[in-house]
């Protein structure tokens, strides 16, 4: 039986893993400190669930929560009905892989791979046959005999998930994995690490601060952001439909233009915008509590637009459009990106410098010239402001 | 394959974890029993009248009245004090530019020099110090050729003199070990941006280069000032009329059997050992470096050949002037008849077939005591130790405190504490090796600590939680993981404990009894005998056991024999 098959047959039944108002609250000596506060959510079967958001949110606390490795204030974690608070961190069945790696530096790395099986009192065949096989699945062969101080970077990091996936966790934790590595192996690492992962079937707990990253292994991601869950979704999901300020912001680059509500039914309504436009039927977020801050008055609302849903032209001699949908500036920066090109403009239409990318160079635009840019048609969200 | 995969599924449920609590229950329990207990009770007893042990209704300060009638007793702190600070500051001067020199010239042979330094830490503190009578006494070596050739007088040996010579050279080695340390470990960086700045090269090293090793000068000054201020050796030897508070509390134990009045003197003597380290504590605040080490590079060493005659001359003179002492322990040793001569007589072997019979079991009492109670210190050391260093409770403070107090408490005060606590009452003690094991622990137990606490922050803690989440449970996880990654820290504490226990003196001498006599109690009994061959003979047996064992140690461990000790 061949080792790809074994491997493969592994995934059981569906797991179900689920987060319920999960709390942590640390006492620190100048009181104590919420890191997360009434989170919840849930996983089934292999998904590769991503915990996302700035150093701080709360995303480490809560895998930490999960593994064992720090104690709930409040809440409960269950995984298939089982609850997680009954069991000691040894008792969980998790594998986890660190930033620092946190391999054993006096075993080698066929021991450092075999600890967790020789725990659960494997045989010395079962123990050689898994690691082999494992090894070899992170192209590790022939490094076996070696000690984690003789390996580079990329491999250690293949080693510590050999070392988590060997006994074949009910869910593999990471916490931030790549961010020792250098970028052109983080991107090879985050794509095997998926592959890794689907192949086995074993659910993931991702955690990172890296957006993009996220976007790029995740089937599902979670933000966190001050010790809060701000949104559930797939990457496709919390680009193109923020449902705060905060994930506009935080996943991908963002504009924000201050408008008036103009009305509003229901999820949709129309923005006025202080020119004179007004653009009907977009989609209406509201802001999250907290994001009072991100509104100018009068103005009781932003709409939302992405740097590729955007136009722009140099200043003179464009005098078709709409003159009310066009709004002035000037470009202070141009970056040529490879792909496209992004032109960073100031005016006073608009919250902070707009960014706008194009898939060409804009003929007659140079840094500190004027130019127009304006909205495309689609990928408008109006946030209005919480009452 | 669906067997396999059967077999190993989740760890199985286990009794809750209790081995922490137990380990750490154990730790404080003994921590209370044997140092806080006897330390407090001695404290206690100082109040109480001559004879009697602590209550409320008898409480008395007669055992204190003596340190204002007497004036023996006055003098005798004067002494203490005076002693303690010349020692402390000469021992730092007399350092330091050995240590700068050794750290930043190109010199051949740093390794052995380092090494050479060591060793008047590890042989028996009065025996080098009866070296010095040898040399400088009334009927001494320097003494006569001085007089005979040059017609100088020396200042009499016995008295202010000789002990603060003896003291100074057995312990400037902390001080200069500490700074020279130090001053390899300096971020090059920091030297350089002075350079670039335009800074020359005298006001780089006064202005960045010194104020660096000043923590740990001050820090190895601490080491220097403790141990000066409860020396027993060295002023019972060379002393003669001039008496220290660890002399007096002697004689109050041994010529007078009164305990009480020897509390007192204790306290006397914590409360003055006390004062002088808040004292350097408060210089030490004010300079707080944080130098983060981002390159293993190396600073520039001089190698100008005016600056290397200077500093090999300085250094190898040191050198050379400290192990007098010991080599005139060995040259002593082989004196078989020194009738009042300048010179022995007749020189041989017979010194040594004369104690062979007579060294044997004091060596073995040694030994035994010192391996025992090293390691009752690895064991609860390395526990304390790593709680110390990762977990956060209220009171750690107080453990720290607790742990470090023996270590700032003079060896003879820790000896009277236990001789005084467990010489009657639930727990008798007195004359047992017992007490003489308890004594030495809560001496040394601070090194293992301090070297288990180094050690543990060096380890990554997502180490242990990998291991923890992989399913080992707590003990499993200090038994594969934690403990085989500080074991070389250990170890290394453990070298210092059991070498320096050998020949420990201060302790011993409070607690020793007939069937448990050590080798430093031998070789006193023979000096007080005037058997002076015979206890340098024991003397230098000594000095090379220690010497073989710290060397065959530094070979499995790797490390060289002056990092231990720095």
């Amino acid at each position: 039986m061949d080792a790809q098959h074994n491997i493969a047959r592994h995934t059981a039944a569906p797991l179900n893993f689920s987060v319920r108002d999960l709390t942590k609250v640390f006492q620190t000596p100048d009181g104590p400190v919420t890191a997360v506060r009434d989170v919840s959510f849930e996983i089934t079967g292999d998904t590769f669930f991503t915990m996302l958001g700035p150093s701080g949110c709360g995303k480490t606390t809560t895998l930490r929560m999960i593994a064992g490795l720090e104690t709930i204030s409040s809440g409960e974690i269950r995984l298939d009905g089982a609850d997680f608070r009954k069991k000691n961190a040894f008792e969980r069945n998790i594998g986890m892989v660190f930033q620092s790696y946190a391999l054993f530096p006096h075993m080698t790395v066929f021991e450092n791979a075999a600890y967790g099986l020789r725990l659960r009192g494997a045989d010395g065949t079962m123990v050689r046959q898994r690691v082999t096989e494992t090894l070899a699945m992170l192209r590790l062969e022939g490094l076996a005999q070696r000690y984690p101080a003789d390996l580079s970077g990329g491999q250690q990091q293949r080693v510590s998930i050999a070392r988590a996936l060997v006994y074949r966790p009910g869910i593999l934790l990471l916490d931030e994995p790549l961010a020792n590595l250098d970028a052109k192996l983080r991107v090879e690492m985050r794509d095997e690490i998926r592959r890794l992962q689907k192949t086995l079937g074993v659910m993931a707990l991702y955690v990172t601060h890296d957006q993009e990253e996220a976007m790029a292994v995740s089937d599902r991601i979670a933000v966190f952001s001050k010790g809060l869950l701000m949104q559930v979704g797939s990457p496709y999901e919390i680009y193109t439909h923020p449902t705060s300020l905060f994930v506009a912001d935080f996943i991908g680059k963002a504009n924000f233009f201050p408008v008036d509500v103009d009305s509003r039914d229901r999820d949709m309504g129309t923005a006025l915008v202080p020119g004179g436009a007004r653009f009907v039927g977009l989609p209406v977020v509201t802001a999250a509590n907290g994001e009072a801050g991100w509104f100018s008055a009068p103005h009781k609302g932003l709409l939302m637009v992405r740097p590729e849903k955007m136009w722009l032209s140099a200043a003179h001699g464009t005098k078709t459009i709409d003159a009310s949908s066009v709004f002035t500036g000037r470009a202070v920066r141009i970056q040529f990106l490879g792909t496209f090109v992004r032109y960073l403009v100031e005016s006073p239409a608009a919250r902070g410098s707009v960014i706008i990318d194009l898939a060409a160079f804009a003929a007659g635009v140079t840094e500190g010239a004027e130019v127009y840019f304006g909205l495309k048609d689609d990928g408008m969200i109006f946030v209005e402001a919480a009452s | 394959m669906s067997a396999s995969e059967t077999s190993i599924g989740t760890p199985q449920r286990r009794r809750p974890d209790i081995l922490p609590y137990i380990a750490g229950g154990l730790t404080i329990f003994v921590l209370l029993a044997f140092l806080i207990y006897p330390i407090v009770t001695t404290l206690a007893n100082s109040f109480a009248p001559t004879g009697e042990t602590f209550g409320i209704g008898t409480a008395t300060l007669d055992n204190f009245q003596r340190f204002l009638t007497s004036s023996m007793y006055q003098k005798a702190l004067v002494n203490t004090i005076v002693i303690g600070i010349t020692v402390t500051v000469l021992a730092t001067l007399v350092a330091l530019p050995a240590a700068y020199f050794v750290a930043r010239v190109e010199m051949p042979f740093k390794p052995l020099i380092l090494s050479l330094s060591i060793i008047p830490l590890i042989s028996p503190p009065f025996i080098g110090a009866y070296a010095w009578v040898v040399l400088f006494g009334r009927s001494g070596i320097f003494t006569y050729y001085l007089q005979e050739w040059f017609d100088l007088q020396m200042p009499p040996i016995y008295g202010y003199f000789g002990v603060i010579l003896a003291m100074v050279l057995s312990h400037f080695t902390f001080v200069f070990l500490f700074v020279q340390g130090a001053l390899v470990a300096v971020d090059p960086h920091l030297e350089e941006s002075a350079k670039v700045m335009g800074a020359s090269r005298l006001r780089v090293l006064l202005t960045v280069v010194l104020p660096l090793a000043i923590p740990p000068m001050l820090a190895g000054a601490m080491i220097v000032l403790i141990e000066a201020l409860g020396e027993f050796g060295t002023p019972a030897i060379l002393g003669g009329e001039v008496y220290v508070l660890s002399t007096l509390m002697y004689f109050q134990i041994h010529g007078y059997f009164n305990l009480n009045a020897a509390s007192a003197i204790a306290l006397v003597n914590v409360a003055i050992t006390l004062v002088a380290i808040l004292f350097l504590i408060r210089i030490n605040k004010k300079r707080r470096f944080v130098t983060v080490g981002s390159t293993t590079r190396r600073a520039p060493l001089h190698t100008g050949l005016g600056v290397k005659i200077v500093a090999n001359l300085y250094v190898w003179g040191l050198l050379a002037i400290a192990l007098l002492p010991q080599a005139v322990v060995v040259f002593t040793s082989f004196a078989e008849r020194w009738p009042g001569t300048v010179w022995p007589t007749r020189f041989g072997w017979g010194n040594y077939v004369y104690i062979f019979s007579r060294i044997v079991e004091p060596m073995q009492n040694s030994l035994i005591l010192a391996a025992i109670a090293t390691l009752a210190c690895v064991v609860f050391g390395t526990l304390t130790g790593y709680v110390a260093e990762r977990k956060s409770f209220a009171g750690k403070w107080a453990l720290d405190l607790t742990i470090m107090l023996p270590f700032i408490l003079p060896g003879i005060v820790t000896g009277v504490a236990l001789l005084v606590t467990f010489n009657s009452g639930p727990i008798a003690l007195s004359g047992t090796a017992l007490i003489m094991v308890i004594g030495y622990f809560v001496r040394r137990i601070a090194y293992i600590y301090r070297s288990v606490v180094a050690a543990v922050a060096q380890i990554d803690p997502k180490m242990e939680e990998a291991s923890t989440v992989a399913g080992a449970t707590w003990g499993h996880t200090m038994h594969r993981i934690t403990v085989p990654l500080i074991a070389p820290g250990i170890l290394a504490g453990a070298i210092i404990v059991f070498t320096t226990l050998i020949s420990e003196m201060s302790t011993t001498v409070m607690l020793y009894s007939a069937r448990w006599k050590t080798v430093s109690i031998a070789i006193y009994e023979r000096l007080e005998t005037q058997e002076t061959a015979a206890a340098a003979a024991i003397g230098s047996v000594t000095i090379a056991v220690t010497l073989l064992l710290v060397l065959a140690a530094t070979r499995i461990i790797g490390k060289s024999m002056s990092e231990l000790f720095s």
